[in-house]
């Protein structure tokens, strides 16, 4: 074994959507410690913790405009992972036209737009890793525009990689529960949020939550040229919370 | 009548569920071979219900062609076969001895597997006159998602997943349809002895309270009557799934389509 590690993404460039924290942030700092050059992007200012050596933008994926010019900027790259979301805790009855224009515009056109405008300028070899969510896959309640927006970004995963291949691959990551500050919006809308949480953490295998560098983790590998057969796939990153049945811990 | 002029054989069928599609087989005028390992099966009880019972261990060869051998003489075709007879060891796999392993698998995997092959010929010739025969199996839920402490039950569901779909690519072109039913909860004297069993009983509550606690994750807030099996099962064996075939339909109220609940 070599006493240091080779870097993953040597040489490699790659676009990160709205890595300011959270998920995001947890990718763009790991693709730079593999020694890819990152360009991320997100509707507000440079973060002021952010990494220098990761070049920022200010743009809203859900403008075809600034993904156009995104792109453009960037270049010939390597890498896009779209992980620029929104959540909205509402169910059908009472999401309203905004609602849907926000969380359709960001999750699904976000997407849509990004893979739009950075194709045509992608290598060789070049894999799109999208965000999409256990919650793509069965529902949480209360959150039905958000779950069927992941459900979008996996049927889109799979189309790319069926179309697009075999130049570019393409899978989408469904993350279960990360600590970020999505999962403490949902716990704040438990009656008990401590309660919430322990219960929560109950159903994981793993007894804990996801951390950002949980995901990262696989993004890198699905960014590298180690995943060269992996495309159209979504892979699970949970702690075994999907793997159980949803019966609460505490009944037996 | 959606089974008329045909002839169906459920294992397991003095049992809950096999006992509801034995029921509803009867009410849509098929003729209904009943096989259990003994006249009152697991709820241990008889009742006169119509259909000519057949002892059978579904685990023994020969029990399994004598059985088919015995359908031939009698009726002279099979149009479709359930396999429903099944066990549930209610432990983690460091608690299951071999034994029990063994007669997880025996039961729920090779017991599908014997009584498929041996009713295969019979299946086949019915298909012949062009409406096609049903192989019905019994997978769960829990091929999918794990219950806590059902481990060989939980792999033993999920070698059947696979196993229908094999048969169904085997068997297909024969005019043979292969499905496997993935129940949820069902009111059924297993899921009873899953109540009382070890594994559960936990914090003190009461079988009524642990019942409800249940019933309470499924988006229905019901568990499952075996009739409402036998609805499926039914259609299944009939010929308006006649495009059906090699799938698992999971039938749980709703409880594997959400991800875990957020309790308190």
């Amino acid at each position: 074994m070599l006493w240091w590690a080779p870097m993953r993404l040597k040489d490699k460039k790659a676009i990160v959507t709205g890595g300011s924290r959270g998920i995001g942030r947890g990718i763009v700092e790991a693709f730079l410690k593999e020694g890819a050059s990152v360009l991320s992007c997100g509707r507000s200012p440079v973060p002021e913790d952010f990494p220098v050596a990761c070049v920022w933008m200010t743009a809203d994926v859900s403008s075809a405009e600034d993904m156009e010019r995104l792109a453009a900027t960037a270049g010939l790259v390597d890498i896009l992972v779209n992980n620029a979301g929104v959540q909205v805790e509402r169910t059908v009855m009472a999401s309203t036209d905004a609602d849907w224009d926000h969380v359709i515009g960001v999750n699904c056109k976000g997407v849509f737009n990004a893979c739009r405008a950075v194709l045509p300028r992608m290598r060789s070899g070049g894999s799109i890793i999208n965000v999409g969510s256990v919650s793509g896959q069965a529902a949480d309640p209360g959150m039905a525009l958000y779950n069927a927006s992941k459900a979008f970004v996996h049927g889109l995963t799979r189309s790319i990689a069926v179309d697009h291949g075999p130049r570019v691959r393409c899978n989408a990551i469904c993350p279960g529960w990360v600590e970020t500050g999505m999962l403490e919006a949902g716990f704040a809308l438990a009656s008990d949020p401590e309660a919430a949480r322990q219960d929560a953490l109950m159903r994981h295998a793993t007894r804990r939550f996801g951390r950002p560098e949980d995901i990262a983790a696989i993004a890198v590998w699905l960014a590298s040229d180690e995943a060269g057969f992996a495309t159209g796939q979504l892979f699970t990153v949970d702690g075994g919370m999907t793997a159980a049945s949803p019966i609460s811990p505490g009944i037996y | 009548m959606k089974l008329e002029g045909k002839t169906a054989f459920v294992t397991g069928g003095r049992g809950g569920i096999g006992r509801a599609i034995v029921a509803r087989f009867l009410k849509e005028g098929a003729t209904v071979y009943s096989a259990d390992l003994s006249v009152g099966g697991s709820l241990d009880r008889h009742d006169e219900d119509g259909s000519r019972f057949v002892r059978l261990d579904v685990t023994n060869e020969n029990e399994c062609i004598a059985a088919m051998n015995r359908v031939q003489d009698e009726a002279g075709r099979l149009d479709v076969l359930v396999n429903a007879a099944g066990i549930e060891i209610e432990k983690t796999i460091e608690e299951t001895t071999l034994d029990e392993w063994n007669r997880s698998f025996a039961v729920n995997v090779t017991g599908t597997f014997l009584t498929s092959k041996h009713a295969l010929p019979l299946l086949r010739s019915a298909a012949e006159g062009g409406a096609s025969a049903s192989i019905i199996n019994f997978g769960s839920y829990d091929g999918f998602i794990a219950d806590p402490g059902l481990a060989a039950y939980c792999a033993t569901k999920g070698a059947v997943h696979a196993l229908s779909r094999a048969m169904a690519c085997d068997h297909g072109p024969e005019g043979v349809r292969v499905n496997a039913v993935c129940p949820g909860y069902v009111d059924t004297p297993m899921l009873q002895s899953f109540f009382e069993g070890e594994g559960s009983g936990g914090g003190g509550r009461t079988i009524t309270q642990l019942q409800k606690a249940v019933r309470d994750v499924h988006p229905m807030r019901i568990y499952g009557a075996p009739e409402d099996i036998a609805n499926l099962v039914n259609w299944l064996a009939s010929d308006e799934a006649r495009y059906a075939s090699g799938q698992l339909w999971i039938l749980d109220g709703g409880l594997s389509a959400q991800v875990q609940q957020m309790n308190p």
